[in-house]
C-alpha cells in the first residue's frame, strides 16, 4: 500500500478490478554442503547441518548422509523437501531390486539408478546437489556426482552444495595435488582424507552462511560404516 | 557569471600597471582591527581587537576568532562580512577534502583554496575583491603552520606578523620580541601585549579574542582563560 | 548474466610480513570467447601502491586513467605520494559519483602504507563501499573460489616467499575452477625496498 509510486488520484468508487498475477515457487534453497573423498579401500562422505532458508535457520542439526547400503552413501544439498521424496523414492526402488533379485544394489547400481531416477523428473527436477559414495565392487572407493537432471560423473573427490564453488579448488589442490610441482601426488589415507574434510568445511563455514553448526562425517571401510560429527562456528 | 549582469571585471589595471582596486582593499584592511598571529614550539597562536562601540553590545556573541576544522583556525583584519562568507567556504572546503581522502586537509592545502578563491574574486565580472586579510593557523605533520591571506589572492607563511590598524607598528614589537624557542604560553603572551601596543582604551577579555591551536587541535580561549592572561601583564 | 562478468577475470591481494601481494589472472574474453592472454588488469600507483580493476574490461581502463589522473593531481598539488589509505577513500568518492550509471569494476588496492610500511590490502564493490580486512581480499568472476581457497591457505605473518606460493596456489586453483578466469597469471610482491613482478605459467583452458 505505502509503496504505491503512482502519482494520479485514487478514487475507490471509480475502481475496477485489474489482472492480478499470483505466482507460485515450487522450490526452496534450503542450503547445505557435501564433501567426499575416496580412496584406495575406502571413501568418506561428510555434510553440514545446517537446514536454512535465506537469512533464517530452521535447525542446526539435520543429517543430509543417507546410508543406502552397507556400503553405499549418499549425501543430498539444496531443496531439502526434494531431498525427502528422492530418498523416500529411492530407498524403495532399491528394496524393490532387492526383493527382485534377492540382492542388495552394488554402489555403481546405486548410481546408475539414481541418475535415472533424476533424469525422469527431467522437465520438473529435484533440485538437489547429489553426492554419492560408496565402495565398489572391487573395493575400491568411489565417488559419483550429479546435476539435478541426472547427469552422472565418477571421481575420487568432489564438493557440492551452497559451499561447493568454494571447496572444490581448495579439494583440487589439497586431495587432486594440481598446480602442483613436480610429482607431487601421494594417494590420499582415511585419516588424511578426514582431516582435510574437516579443514574445508572450517573455511566453508568462515564464508559460507549456508553451512555451518557442524558436520557429520561417514566413512565407508570394508567392515562397515563409522560415523563421527566435528562441531563448526554457529553463527 | 548570470548574463543580464555587467559582465565585466570590476577590477582593471590602471595605466601603471597597478589594480587600485585591490589596493583600496589593502587599504580597508588597513583601517580594520589589528589581528596578530605568532608560532610557538608547540603550537601558534591568533588574537584580535574585539571593541565595541556601544555597552549596549553583547559581546561574546559574534566572534572573530573561527574554527574552521578541528585543526585549523582563523582570524581576520577587515570587514566582517566578507570574512563570514571566506570562514564558510572554508569549512566546506575542508570538509569536501575529507569526505574525498579520509584524512584532515593540511593547512597549506586550505590556505591555497580559500587564496584561489579570494584571487578569483579579482578577475570575475560583478563582484568586487574581498576587504579582508586572514591569519589562519593550524596543526599537522606534527608542527605548526601560520598564514596571511590577501585580497589579491597572495598568502605568506609567517613565523610572527601583525596586520590591521597599526600593523606597522605591530610587526616591529613582534620582531624585538619574536624567537624561536618560544612556548605557546609565551606566545599569547606576546601576542596580547603586541595587541596592547596599539590598544585605544582599556584592554579586557571582553574586547579581544584568543584563539590557540596546538598537537590537540584548535580552540577559541573562553573570556575567564583569556583574563588569566590579562592578570599577567599589568 | 551481469555485466561485472562480461569479460571475465580473478583478482586477489593478502597481506603477509612487512609485505604485501597482488595477484590477477591474465584473460581477456568476450562471455565464453576468450580473445588475448596478456590483459593488463592490475596497475603500478606508486612505488609501494598497487590497484587492480576487475570487471568491465572497458572500465578497468576508464577508471585506471580517470584514477591516474586523479592521483597525479593530488601529488602536485600537495607535493607528496598518495598513501593506499587516502588513495582507497579517493576511488571510493570516484565510485560513489556514479552510484546511478556505475563503473562495472570492484577495485581491490594493496599497498604498504609510507613510514610505517604496514600492509594494507582494501576491496570495494562497483559503488565504493569499502572493506580493509585484516587477512585478504578477493574480486572477479572466481571470487567464490577465492574465498574458499584463501580461508585455507591464509596464515598471519607470511614472509615474501612464503607469501607468494600461497597467493599463487590460491588463485591458480580457483580460476582453474572458473570457465572465464585464467590464461596465465601475474603476481606482484611489494616490500618496503622491491616489487617482485612474477608471471605464472597455468593451464590454457
Amino acid at each position: 500500500m505505502a509503496m504505491m509510486n503512482d502519482s494520479r488520484p485514487h478514487y475507490p468508487d471509480y475502481s475496477t478490478a485489474g489482472a492480478v498475477q499470483h505466482s507460485f515457487n515450487p522450490y526452496a534453497d534450503n542450503g547445505g554442503s557435501v564433501v567426499a573423498i575416496a580412496g584406495d579401500d575406502f571413501a568418506v562422505i561428510g555434510a553440514d547441518t545446517r537446514l536454512s532458508t535465506g537469512f533464517a535457520i530452521y535447525t542446526r542439526n539435520q543429517k543430509k548422509l543417507f546410508k543406502l547400503t552397507d556400503k553405499t552413501i549418499l549425501g543430498c544439498a539444496g531443496c531439502w523437501c526434494d531431498t525427502l521424496t528422492l530418498t523416500r523414492i529411492l530407498n524403495a526402488r532399491m528394496q524393490m531390486y532387492e526383493q527382485e533379485h534377492n540382492k542388495t544394489m552394488s554402489t555403481t547400481a546405486c548410481s546408475q539408478m539414481l541418475s535415472t531416477m533424476l533424469y525422469y523428473k527431467r522437465f520438473f527436477p529435484y533440485y538437489i546437489s547429489n553426492v554419492l559414495v560408496g565402495l565398489d565392487t572391487e573395493g575400491k572407493g568411489c565417488v559419483y556426482s550429479y546435476d539435478p537432471i541426472g547427469h552422472c560423473e565418477r571421481s575420487t573427490y568432489r564438493a557440492g552444495g551452497s559451499a561447493g564453488a568454494l571447496l572444490q579448488p581448495l579439494l583440487d589442490n589439497q586431495v587432486g595435488f594440481k598446480n602442483m610441482q613436480g610429482d607431487a601426488f601421494e594417494k590420499v589415507t582415511k585419516e588424511r582424507a578426514i582431516a582435510i574434510l574437516k579443514d574445508v568445511f572450517i573455511s566453508a563455514a568462515e564464508r559460507d552462511i549456508y553451512t555451518g553448526d557442524s558436520i557429520v562425517i561417514n566413512l565407508i571401510t570394508k567392515d562397515g560404516i563409522t560415523e563421527e560429527t566435528f562441531p563448526l562456528r554457529k553463527d | 557569471m548570470a548574463t543580464e549582469r555587467y559582465s565585466f571585471s570590476l577590477t582593471t589595471f590602471s595605466p601603471s600597471g597597478k589594480l587600485v582596486q585591490i589596493e583600496y582593499a589593502l587599504a580597508a584592511v588597513a583601517a580594520g582591527a589589528p589581528s596578530v598571529g605568532i608560532k610557538a614550539s608547540n603550537g601558534v597562536v591568533i588574537a584580535t581587537e574585539n571593541k565595541h562601540k556601544s555597552i549596549l553590545y553583547d559581546e561574546h556573541s559574534v566572534h572573530k576568532v573561527e574554527m574552521i576544522t578541528k585543526h585549523i583556525g582563523m582570524v581576520y583584519s577587515g570587514m566582517g562580512p566578507d570574512y563570514r562568507l571566506l570562514v564558510k567556504q572554508a569549512r566546506k572546503m575542508a570538509q569536501q577534502y575529507f569526505i574525498v581522502y579520509k584524512e584532515p586537509i593540511p593547512t597549506i592545502q586550505l590556505v591555497q583554496r580559500v587564496a584561489a578563491v579570494m584571487q578569483e574574486y579579482t578577475q570575475s565580472g560583478g563582484v568586487r575583491p574581498f576587504g579582508v586579510s586572514l591569519l589562519i593557523c593550524g596543526w599537522d605533520n606534527d608542527r605548526p603552520y601560520l598564514f596571511q591571506c590577501d585580497p589579491s589572492g597572495a598568502y605568506f607563511a609567517w613565523k610572527s606578523t601583525a596586520m590591521g590598524k597599526n600593523f606597522i607598528n605591530g610587526k616591529t614589537f613582534l620582531e624585538k620580541r619574536y624567537n624561536e624557542e618560544l612556548e605557546l604560553d609565551d606566545a599569547v603572551h606576546t601576542a596580547i601585549l603586541t595587541l596592547k601596543e596599539s590598544f585605544e582604551g582599556q584592554m579586557s577579555a571582553d574586547n579581544i579574542e584568543v584563539g590557540i591551536c596546538d598537537s590537540n587541535g584548535f580552540k577559541r580561549l573562553d573570556p575567564s582563560h583569556v583574563k588569566d592572561y590579562l592578570a599577567n601583564i599589568s | 548474466m551481469s555485466i561485472l562478468s562480461y569479460n571475465g577475470g580473478a583478482m586477489v591481494a593478502m597481506k603477509g610480513d612487512q609485505c604485501v601481494a597482488i595477484a590477477t589472472d591474465k584473460r581477456f574474453g568476450i562471455q565464453a570467447q576468450t580473445i588475448s592472454l596478456d590483459f593488463k588488469k592490475v596497475f603500478d600507483m606508486g612505488p609501494h601502491l598497487f590497484v587492480g580493476l576487475p570487471g568491465l574490461a572497458t572500465d578497468t581502463q576508464t577508471v585506471m586513467e580517470k584514477l591516474r589522473f586523479r592521483k597525479n593531481l593530488y601529488e602536485l598539488k600537495e607535493n607528496r605520494k598518495m598513501s593506499p589509505k587516502v588513495f582507497s577513500s579517493m576511488v571510493s568518492n570516484m565510485l560513489y559519483e556514479k552510484r546511478f550509471g556505475p563503473f562495472f569494476v570492484e577495485p581491490i588496492i594493496a599497498g604498504l602504507e609510507p613510514k610505517t610500511f604496514e600492509p594494507y590490502v582494501c576491496n570495494m564493490d562497483l559503488i565504493g563501499c569499502p572493506n580493509e580486512p585484516e587477512d585478504f581480499v578477493v574480486g572477479g568472476t572466481a571470487s567464490a573460489q577465492l574465498y574458499g581457497m584463501c580461508e585455507a591457505l591464509w596464515v598471519p605473518k607470511l614472509k615474501p616467499d612464503e607469501l607468494f606460493e600461497t597467493i599463487s596456489q590460491a588463485l591458480i586453483n580457483a580460476f582453474d575452477r572458473d570457465a572465464i578466469s585464467g590464461w596465465g597469471a601475474t603476481v606482484y610482491i611489494i616490500e618496503k625496498d622491491k616489487v617482485t613482478v612474477r608471471e605464472l605459467k597455468t593451464r590454457m583452458d
